[in-house]
Order: C-alpha cells, then sequence, then structure tokens
C-alpha cells in the first residue's frame, strides 16, 4: 500500500467543481510532482490532503491510515506554502522552531535541530531577523526550513519557487532534490513550470479538469503523452499540432498532407489510414535547411528567435501553415532573417498521433 | 492682493471661526472651573482673574462650602462608576467579542452573520426600546442599581463595536499563516491566542479604547437602570447640577473631569476614530 | 517518521472533524446569548406596547392589542412629537451635513496646520452629549453665561436659549452640531483623501474650472461617504435623549418632546408603561425601515473600505 493515498476526493465551490474524483498514490520516499494550469486545483488538494480544507467526496490515508477525522496538526503532514506565510511578529528562528515546539521538545534539541536545518538551507546568519527583514529567497528557505526541520512523514511544496528570484529559482532547483533524498520524505511538489516539473519529479501528475490525466515519470509524459493537451503543456515552444487525414496510396505506404505537401508518414501511421487524426512534432524534431530534402516541406523563414541555447525559427508553407522548429544554437540563421525559402523535415520516427476528436495518443 | 493669498486669507480665517467654535467652550467651562463664584458672577465676563483650585479640591474631598454650611459631595464616586463601569464592560465585551470575532471572520456560516447582524442592529435601535422593560425585570431580580446589570446592559453599546471591527482585523491576516501554524501541530486555540490575537492586537485594543469611551459617555443606560449607586458622571453631572444650585464654579469643575479622560484616550486612538464610529463601514 | 501514528494515538483523534465543525458555533455562544439576552426585553416592550398598562392603576392592566397605538394617533401630542423629532433631524442632519462638508473641504490638503486642526475637532465629538449639553447650559445662563454676555453685545437682549419656546430648538439644535458636526468631517475628509487621484489630475490638466470639479467629480465620488454619515446621523437623531434630556428635559413645556424623550416620561413621569412601550416601537419601526437599507449595503461597504486601504 502507498504510504500517502488520495481516494475519489472531489470538491466543489459554489457551483464550480473544481476537483472530480481525485485519485493518486504516493510511495514513501518518492516525490511527486503536481503538475497543471493556473486554477486547475493544485493548491485545493494540497489544502485538502493537509486537513486545513474539508472534501465534499473522498478520502485521504497516510500511513495505511485513514486521516478524514484527523486535525492537521495531527495529520503529520508538512507544507511550504507559495507565499511563504511566515508569522510576521516572530523571527526567522521562532519560525523553523515553531514544529519542535509544538511538540514540546527540549530548548537544546530545538537550538540545535534549528541551527542544523538552517545551516543546510544556508540562512542560519540571518535567524535573528524577523521575516520583514528576509529577501524572498531567504524567506522561502525560512519556509522550507520550518516544514523540514521535524523531519514530517509527507512534505507537501505548494510553488515554493514562484515568487522568488530567477537565480535563485535555479540554483533551488538543484538543491531541493538533494534536501529530500538527505530526509527520506514523500514529497508533493505543485508547481506551473514544466520544466520544474520534470526536473524534480520522480513522477508527473498532470492535473486538469479536476483530475489527473496521466501520472508518469518526466520521460513518459515528455515522450509518450496520453492525450495531446498533456502534450501541449510541456515543452518550450510547444509541439507542434497539425491536423491531417492520413491516405493509403497507390504504393501502400500511407501519406498525408501536411503544410500542403504530400509527406509520407512511415511504417507507424500504416493503421491510421482514413482516421481524422493530429500529427504532433516537437520543434527539436524539425530540421530546417535550404537545400531540398526528401520528404521535405517547402517553407518559407518567417522569424528567427535566437535563444540562449536554442535557436526558434517560425516557419510557414504555402498553405498559411505555421511550423515552429528549434534547433541548438545557430548564428548564421540569424543572418537569413527576411523571408527566406527553405525546406522543413519532419522526423516521422519521434512524431505523435493523437485522434483528433478525444485527442487521445494513437 | 492677489487671488492666491486672497483665498488664502478667507481660507485661513474661516478655519479660525471654526476652530474658535468648537474648542471656545471647552476652553470657558475650563476656565470657569478655577474661578470663583465671585469671579462668575460678575459682569462683564473677564478673561482676567486669580485662579483657585478650590472647586476641584471641593470635588475631591467630597465637600463643598455654601453660604449655608457644608454640602457633602460624591462626585468622586461617579468618577469611579463610570471608569469601573466602563472598564468593566469592555472587558465582558473583549472576552465574549473577541472569540465571536475570529469565528465570524474564519469560519462562514449562518448563524455566524445573524449574530453578527442583529448585534449591528442594536446600535441603530432606540434604547429605551429595552430599558424600559429591563428597568421592570432589574427590580424583581434585585439588578437595578448594580454594576452586574449596568455592565450587562452596557454590552448593547459596546459589543457591537468590538465585534464588527476586531472581526475586520481578524479577517485581513492572511489564513495561510494560521493554517502554517497548524500543520505545525498546534492547536486552533493555540492558533487564536499565538498568531490570530496578537497580529490583531493593534485593532482589539483601539477597539477597546473606543468602546471604553462610548461606554463612558452614555447617558439613559444609567439614568434608566441605576440610581445613586452606580450613577456615573454623566447621570451625575445633571443632578450635581440641578442640586448645588449656585456653586458654578464646582459645577464647572465636575465637568472638565468628566471629559478629561475621554479627551486623552480620544487623542490615543484618533488613528483608529473613523473606523470605530462606522463600525468598520469607513477606514479612516 | 511515526508523527501520524504518534500523533493519533495520542488522543488528537478526539479532537476530530466533528469538533472543528462545531467549534465556530462554540466561539460565538457567548455573543448569541447577549443577542438572545437583549431580545427578550424586546419582546417584553412588544407585549408592553399591546397593553393598557399604567403602573398607577396595576389592576387595569390587560390586553388592549392596537388600542395603545390608535390612541396615539388620535392624539395630537403625539404628532406634535412626530413633527419635532423630524425638525430636529432635519435641522441637525442639514446643518452638520453642509458645515462639516465644508469643513472638510477646508482641511483636505495634509499639512501641520490642518492636522493639528483635524486632531483638535475631534475633542468636541468625545465629550459625553449630556456633558455637551451641560457645558452649553452654563455658557448660556441668563445671569452670567458668557453666551448670554456675548450676544446682548449685539444687542439682542436677554436671549432665553433654552428656557424659551422660540429658541429652545435652536439651542439644541446649536449643541447637536457642536457636538456631532466632528463626526461628519472626519468620515468625509477620509472619503476625500480616499479619492482616487486620477480624475482630478486629468480635470487640473484639461483647465476645467473647480466649481465643476466639485459638483462634477467630488461630490459623486463622496457619495457613499455622504450617505453614510448621513443616515448614521439620521438616526441618531431621531432618538436623541441625551442632550435634550440633559438641557430641558423636554421642556419648555413640550417644546422638545422628541421621541425617546416623550417616552421616557410617559414610563417614569406618567408611569404608563403600555404607550410609552406603544411610542418607542412607533420608533423602532421607523428607524428599523432607515437602517435596513443602510445594513443591506453593509457588507460592501466594508469591502470597498478594506479594498481602498
Amino acid at each position: 500500500m502507498a504510504y500517502l493515498e488520495v481516494r475519489g476526493v472531489a470538491k466543489s465551490f459554489g457551483k464550480k467543481k473544481l476537483l472530480d474524483g481525485l485519485s493518486l498514490e504516493v510511495e514513501q520516499g518518492e516525490c511527486v510532482v503536481v503538475f497543471g494550469p493556473s486554477g486547475c486545483g493544485k493548491t485545493v488538494l494540497l489544502r485538502i490532503i493537509a486537513g486545513v480544507l474539508e472534501p465534499d467526496r473522498g478520502e485521504v490515508w497516510i500511513g495505511g491510515k485513514s486521516v478524514m477525522n484527523v486535525g492537521p496538526e495531527a495529520r503529520g503532514v508538512a507544507m511550504a506554502f507559495q507565499n511563504f506565510a511566515l508569522y510576521p511578529h516572530m523571527d526567522a528562528f521562532e519560525n523553523i522552531a515553531s514544529p519542535l515546539r509544538a511538540r514540546s521538545r527540549p530548548e537544546e534539541e530545538i537550538k540545535q535541530r534549528v541551527h542544523e536545518i538552517a545551516g543546510l538551507l544556508r540562512i542560519d546568519h540571518v535567524l535573528d531577523h524577523l521575516p520583514k527583514q528576509l529577501s524572498n529567497g531567504q524567506k522561502q528557505r525560512t519556509s522550507l526550513a520550518r516544514s523540514l526541520v521535524h523531519g514530517p512523514s509527507v512534505l507537501m511544496l505548494d510553488d515554493p519557487l514562484r515568487n522568488v528570484d530567477a537565480k535563485i529559482r535555479y540554483e533551488m532547483r538543484l538543491e531541493l532534490p538533494r534536501v529530500f533524498r538527505k530526509f527520506h520524505s514523500t514529497v508533493l511538489y505543485v508547481t506551473q513550470d514544466y520544466k520544474e516539473a520534470l526536473a524534480l519529479g520522480d513522477r508527473i501528475g498532470v492535473l486538469m479538469d479536476g483530475h489527473f490525466e496521466q501520472v508518469d515519470t518526466p520521460a513518459a509524459i515528455y515522450g509518450s503523452p496520453r492525450n495531446r493537451r498533456v502534450a501541449s503543456l510541456f515543452g518550450d515552444p510547444p509541439i507542434n499540432l497539425f491536423p491531417i487525414r492520413p491516405e493509403r496510396g497507390g504504393d501502400g505506404a500511407v501519406h498525408a498532407q501536411i503544410g500542403g505537401q504530400r509527406v509520407a508518414l512511415g511504417p507507424r501511421a500504416a493503421e491510421l489510414a482514413g482516421r481524422d487524426c493530429v500529427l504532433g512534432v516537437r520543434p527539436e524534431d524539425v530540421a530546417f535547411g535550404f537545400d531540398q530534402a526528401e520528404g521535405g516541406i517547402p517553407v518559407e523563414l518567417a522569424a528567427v528567435t535566437p535563444f540562449n541555447v536554442r535557436t526558434v525559427t517560425l516557419l510557414k508553407a504555402p498553405d498559411a501553415t505555421e511550423i515552429l522548429a528549434s534547433r541548438p544554437e545557430d548564428n548564421s540563421l540569424a543572418a537569413a532573417r527576411g523571408h527566406r525559402k527553405g525546406w522543413a523535415r519532419i522526423d516521422l520516427d519521434r512524431a505523435l498521433f493523437f485522434d483528433a476528436a478525444s485527442g487521445a495518443r494513437l | 492682493m492677489s487671488k492666491g493669498l486672497l483665498r488664502r486669507v478667507i481660507r485661513g480665517g474661516l478655519l479660525l471661526v471654526v476652530v474658535l467654535f468648537f474648542l471656545f467652550p471647552m476652553f470657558w467651562v475650563l476656565l470657569m472651573s478655577f474661578q470663583t463664584n465671585q469671579d462668575i458672577l460678575r459682569t462683564p465676563p473677564s478673561l482676567t482673574f486669580t485662579p483657585t483650585i478650590s472647586n476641584y479640591v471641593a470635588l475631591i474631598s467630597g465637600e463643598i462650602q455654601t453660604s449655608v454650611g457644608t454640602l457633602p459631595v460624591y462626585y468622586m464616586k461617579n468618577l469611579w462608576n463610570s471608569a469601573f463601569l466602563s472598564a468593566c464592560a469592555v472587558a465582558m465585551s473583549l472576552v465574549l467579542g473577541v472569540p465571536a470575532a475570529y469565528a465570524f471572520a474564519r469560519f462562514k456560516f449562518r448563524l455566524g452573520e445573524d449574530i453578527a447582524f442583529t448585534l449591528l442592529s442594536f446600535r441603530f435601535a432606540p434604547p429605551i426600546l429595552v430599558l424600559l422593560p429591563l428597568q421592570l425585570y432589574f427590580q424583581d431580580i434585585g439588578l437595578y442599581d448594580t454594576y452586574l446589570g449596568l455592565v450587562w446592559v452596557y454590552q448593547l453599546i459596546t459589543l457591537p463595536l468590538i465585534l464588527w471591527i476586531v472581526r475586520g482585523y481578524f479577517e485581513d491576516i492572511s489564513p495561510d499563516i494560521e493554517h502554517a501554524y497548524r500543520l505545525d501541530g498546534h492547536s486552533w486555540f493555540r492558533s487564536m491566542w499565538k498568531i490570530a490575537i496578537p497580529l490583531a492586537r493593534p485593532g482589539i485594543a483601539a477597539a477597546g479604547l473606543l468602546a471604553f469611551i462610548f461606554a463612558w459617555n452614555s447617558f439613559i443606560f444609567a439614568l434608566v437602570l441605576g440610581s445613586s449607586d452606580v450613577q456615573p458622571v454623566t447621570v451625575g453631572s445633571l443632578a450635581f447640577m440641578t442640586a448645588s444650585g449656585i456653586q458654578y464654579g464646582t459645577i464647572a469643575a465636575s465637568l472638565v473631569l468628566s471629559v478629561i479622560p475621554t479627551l486623552v484616550l480620544a487623542l490615543y486612538t484618533q488613528r483608529y476614530l473613523v473606523e470605530g464610529l462606522s463600525l468598520g463601514a469607513v477606514k479612516g | 517518521m511515526a508523527d501520524v501514528e504518534i500523533a493519533m494515538s495520542a488522543g488528537a483523534k478526539r479532537r476530530g472533524i466533528s469538533f472543528q465543525r462545531a467549534l465556530p458555533y462554540l466561539l460565538s455562544l457567548p455573543a448569541l446569548l447577549v443577542c438572545i439576552g437583549i431580545l427578550i426585553p424586546f419582546v417584553t416592550a412588544i407585549i408592553y406596547s399591546l397593553q393598557r398598562y399604567n403602573l398607577a392603576f396595576p389592576d387595569s392592566r390587560a390586553f388592549i392589542w392596537f388600542g395603545n397605538f390608535v390612541s396615539l394617533a388620535k392624539d395630537p401630542a403625539f404628532w406634535h412629537t412626530v413633527v419635532v423629532s423630524l425638525e430636529y433631524t432635519a435641522l441637525t442632519v442639514g446643518v452638520e451635513l453642509l458645515l462639516g462638508l465644508g469643513i472638510a473641504l477646508l482641511l483636505e490638503k495634509r499639512n501641520w496646520v490642518n492636522d493639528a486642526i483635524s486632531v483638535l475637532l475631534i475633542l468636541p465629538l468625545m465629550v459625553a452629549p449630556a456633558i455637551a449639553a451641560l457645558m452649553w447650559k452654563l455658557m448660556t445662563n441668563p445671569n452670567f453665561g458668557v453666551l448670554s454676555y456675548l450676544v446682548s453685545l449685539a444687542g439682542v437682549q436677554d436671549f432665553k436659549w433654552g428656557s424659551s419656546p422660540d429658541s429652545a430648538m435652536f439651542t439644541v439644535v446649536l449643541v447637536d452640531t457642536w457636538v456631532y458636526t466632528p463626526f461628519i468631517t472626519i468620515l468625509l475628509l477620509a472619503g476625500l483623501r480616499a479619492l482616487p487621484k486620477q480624475p482630478f489630475e486629468a480635470a487640473e490638466l484639461d483647465g476645467v474650472p473647480r466649481t465643476f470639479v466639485f459638483f462634477r467629480i467630488t461630490l459623486p465620488m463622496l457619495t457613499p461617504y455622504i450617505l453614510t454619515a448621513s443616515l448614521f446621523r439620521m438616526l441618531d437623531s431621531m432618538q436623541q435623549f441625551d442632550i435634550i434630556y440633559s438641557m430641558t428635559q423636554g421642556g419648555p413645556g413640550d417644546t422638545l418632546t422628541v421621541f425617546q424623550v416623550q417616552a421616557y416620561l410617559e414610563a417614569f413621569s406618567f408611569s404608563n408603561i403600555g404607550r410609552s412601550a406603544a411610542l418607542v416601537i412607533v420608533l423602532w419601526a421607523i428607524t428599523y425601515a432607515l437602517s435596513t437599507v443602510f445594513i443591506k449595503n453593509w457588507l460592501k461597504l466594508r469591502a470597498r473600505a478594506h479594498g481602498a486601504t
């Protein structure tokens, strides 16, 4: 039995149904990321697990026992809030010490453990500061220290890096897994940032429309998304989606019209003839060149955006279809701005096919 | 004179008239309190006289010298009554109102809204509506002219104020702070006691002081439900004025003593005055 | 970690969800008791109003249902009470609103002089109305009152202030104005300072004349504050007791017998409990109607106040 289980939890606010029969299992020591767009109910789910919010239906089980009749102070769950929720009238030391004081630990032990965790998170030099004297990064780490200090069985982090500077965010993305491993915590991590999700999670739960669309390892989510919505959420720039109707040609191979060009879809599309589909191709699987290539689509180079490590090109096919292609940093393309003609070749081995109506992957 | 300067002069002049109007009565009565009856009765009234503290001495010592002998005066008891009644009423309202305000701020429940608005309506209802029946009840159960009876009825004045103002301050505290405290392992009571109340303390203090002022200034409550035992200064001053007849300086001194406490408190709470007077409907 | 097991076995299970659910009710129980404690006399007052009940004639106490109200409606003294109350309310609210608004406009700009004056103006408001009336009684004493003297300098001899039916209303309105104008002033001042700056800056840039700005921009935006202040004052003036009773006890004669004063006299001078209760019920009905309008928008007002800060 998993350590943390959410069984069929539902919660509505007025007429709005936010969570609809949600279920999730988290193994002990695992880090599961709850990922989804803003407003999809991630924070509500955390609050229900924490016990500060009552679900309309469903149960939460921790350590093999239902905690539905247990108050938040007794569930053994710790939470680091998005806006830190530090106690404004207590200094950082007291903030972190709070869970230990709740458990009536001796003063010596409190001092030792607070300093230990503060040292680990590199805030032991500001322990006597009040929250308003701390920077956002320090507040976030104080909040994290508070939730870790008593070694909770379940640790929940509600988008902790959202309100923090980009530089610190990168630092913490490296540090957090280290901290989790040190404490062997079972972690539930909420974020809206797909890169964070891919980096931190042992598994990712994609929360949409009140339930989990897919719960899988990051590789599986990225490489084998269950449907086109999940596929669209991961990847920057987002996945190219082309509606197609594959047809079996005279030579037995399956073809489709992409960008006005008849392209062979390869053996993977064998059963798709006659079905309305959507072809999903990630920009890194689209190659752009000025020389004609076999199976390529004639396009016009509409825009080039060089990012730090990648260059993203916007290509326009004759029938106005737009294709995004990305490749490792390539300054030569920058000189090519201004509607030069070229060819786009799709790596069909890595393409994804979705059913047009349901969006499910085929 | 330029238009701007003329405007400034007119504005200054108007403000001067306004300030004179509103401050003059208090100034004049203060002056009277340091005058002997002789000085007071002299016409025309003049600003030059030799001040005397005999009026205050009379009040504090409890005796006035009149032309027909000494008159006992219980004014100090009135002052004590005002202070005691107001303080007890505020204390009771804090004990009753702060937890209720917490409940209304943190939990949304129908009964809570009903209670809150019923208490609000007390602020706008004519007091004699309840004072009249209470007078008859109190006489029957022996609460007439007692501190307990009046402190209970003073809740009509102090409880709505404290409830509505403190509720606002609790609502201003982010609920996440208390959630975090609960998740740390503390009970709901510790959360209210160690987090909510300390963070709302300025509002609670202000509400308490304002409630004290309004309780002190009340008149009809003690008039109907009290008699000489528990008479506060508001009722006592009227009786004093009628009784001591010609002791105008002493009367003036009694009026001065009656208002000094509230004026001092008012200076402390001026930041919260607008909010208190409008029961939280308007923030100053 | 065995946190959950430890906590749950330590009896925290007792404090389960059902206690959490009952908590708000438990916390507000004392306040609820106070409400009930006040509602009981209220109901009693209603009962009295439906009875012929005079303490001097205890045997004749009986239910006469709407008899008191009918007798009131037929009594010219009752209508006199209504007229006097309305007159008092109209005069006080009218004068105080105009004066209060004027003063607020004078003090609008923040500088040390205006701020000091604002503080000083609070003081009359903090004086007990009953005491304020006594202060003015001293000042208007015909023998030594400084106001009588000053007025005589202006050529008006022997102004009777509160002792004459002609000038009694003027006198109490004057006292009321002295006490309560600052209330309107500080409320409207808070309102003026809470108004957004952009419309005024835009008007200044466009060269709009100041009277236009005042009547078409300032006043409309101040309306909620003006309404709040007016409703508070109207409700208080309709029920005014302290000032009038301290000044003249409703006299001279029946010149100033507003509702609560008259009800008091009925009950405690004429021991006519039933009639007094009926009178108060009528007053209550009026104030209830007025305050309902107010209370309906109460939460909206609070939300605006909380959002604005």
